[in-house]
């Protein structure tokens, strides 16, 4: 049960990076006005930012779709959420009426501040998914029970059902 | 049994484990190997990415501003002496913009008339996403266009003929000949107007008057400053901060 609900994980917060990070590739200059629009990063880092942003969500899209590296893709998808979470509320607490560029975009909203208690929530749902990866990265159909299959003597509980044996391998990484 | 073959015992299982010990240490340096290798080519395919993305954001690269431009991205209209300036930001496929300009602009138009006001025009061009065909930023290449070859009354009329006749978001906006013929109707000669219309002369430009109303912490259109001071948030704000302005 636990693997599916981690495939299900897995596939959610995948597309929605895959997604976010191919709307703003093609066009790099908006992306880096949209890092600048919330006015919390000095001028010297924002055009790096806005042109790594978009490459490192597509990255992590496709291996959390696939099934790579499940854990620490988990972590780095569940700060990026957290960190656009505090973006955003700071932009709200400041008073401030952007686009979140959360898709692309940038530009001026009409009440845009209407729509960040839904980006909010929206991303904390996709933090709590991340999460999950993180504590249970074991998950069906993963890239990562190929690639580190389970060790001899250690239970598989069969073809397809996606034992993993990442977490050993995981923990070693972490260290 | 004999001691001999309790030795012997001891001694297979001993083997067995130190094989097995062994397996699972070659274990762990393939899983390490692995795991580096995939993390490497992660890192390679961000590294390159970034560095494309790079090479494609021209932002900033030298451009040639339309003659007639103040301050690098502004457009003047009216009187330069005028007591109070209206700055306004616009990207011609805006549709709050086209709202403005319509609550506002015949009252603007005639404060520009009477010498009270003077609109410094700062052109901006993001909502090409919101296009079929790259409506924004063609149409403010030419009214920059228009501006280069046929001066700052003709940019004001073509300005106000684009917002008055503004194509719908997500819909294709007029082509180019469309553009020309509206050109001319403003007052352009149309065989001067062609090629650099056509040919998105100030586009580097464009790009780069966007980005310095990023810069400049305007996050989006329109925004209306009154002598400097940001005049509201919204086009019915905009329209009676400058209606008191013109007071």
């Amino acid at each position: 049960m636990k693997q599916r609900i981690g495939l299900l994980a897995r596939l959610i917060t995948g597309s929605v990076w895959i997604v976010a990070g191919a709307i703003k590739l093609p066009d790099p200059a908006e992306s880096v006005r949209a890092v600048r629009a919330y006015d919390l990063l000095p001028e010297a880092v924002v055009p790096t930012v806005g042109h790594l942003l978009p490459i490192v969500e597509v990255v992590i899209g496709v291996c959390l779709v696939l099934g790579l590296l499940t854990r620490s893709m988990g972590v780095i998808s569940g700060m990026l959420f957290g960190l656009f979470m505090f973006g955003i509320a700071s932009a709200w607490a400041r008073g401030l009426e952007i686009n979140c560029g959360c898709f692309g975009g940038g530009g001026l909203e009409e009440g845009a501040s209407s729509k960040y208690p839904a980006e909010i929530a929206r991303d904390l749902g996709l933090l709590l998914l991340s999460v999950w990866l993180v504590v249970w990265p074991r998950t069906r159909w993963s890239l990562d029970a190929v690639v580190f299959p389970p060790r001899a003597g250690e239970v598989s509980p069969g073809p397809g059902d996606g034992e993993d044996g990442d977490v050993e391998a995981q923990r070693q990484q972490d260290r | 049994m004999s001691k001999r073959n309790v030795n012997k015992t001891a001694e297979r299982a001993a083997r067995a484990a130190a094989l097995k010990a062994e397996q699972e240490r070659k274990e762990k340096r393939r899983r390490l190997l692995l795991i580096g290798g995939v993390v490497a080519a992660l890192v390679f395919v961000v590294a390159a990415g970034f560095l494309v993305q790079n090479l494609r954001n021209t932002t900033g690269e030298a451009a040639t501003p339309p003659a007639g431009v103040v301050d690098d991205y502004g457009v003047v209209v009216g009187d330069h002496a005028a007591p109070t300036t209206v700055t306004i930001y616009e990207d011609f496929q805006c549709p709050v913009c086209a709202e403005f300009e319509k609550e506002i602009g015949e009252e603007l138009n005639a404060g520009i008339e009477a010498g009270t006001v003077k609109v410094d025009y700062r052109m901006v061009s993001f909502l090409d996403r919101a296009s079929g065909n790259e409506y924004s930023s063609r149409a403010l290449n030419a009214a920059a266009v228009v501006l280069d070859i046929a001066g700052v009354d003709a940019f004001k009329a073509f300005h106000d003929d684009l917002f008055a006749n503004q194509p719908d978001e997500g819909t294709d906006g007029p082509e180019d000949d469309e553009l020309i013929a509206a050109a001319a109707a403003a007052g352009a000669d149309e065989s001067e107007v062609r090629s650099a219309i056509e040919n998105k002369v100030f586009a580097q430009w464009i790009e780069n008057a966007t980005e310095q109303m990023s810069v400049d912490e305007v996050n989006g259109t329109p925004t209306v400053f009154i002598d400097g001071e940001l005049a509201g948030s919204t086009p019915q704000e905009y329209a009676d901060a400058i209606r008191a302005g013109l007071g």
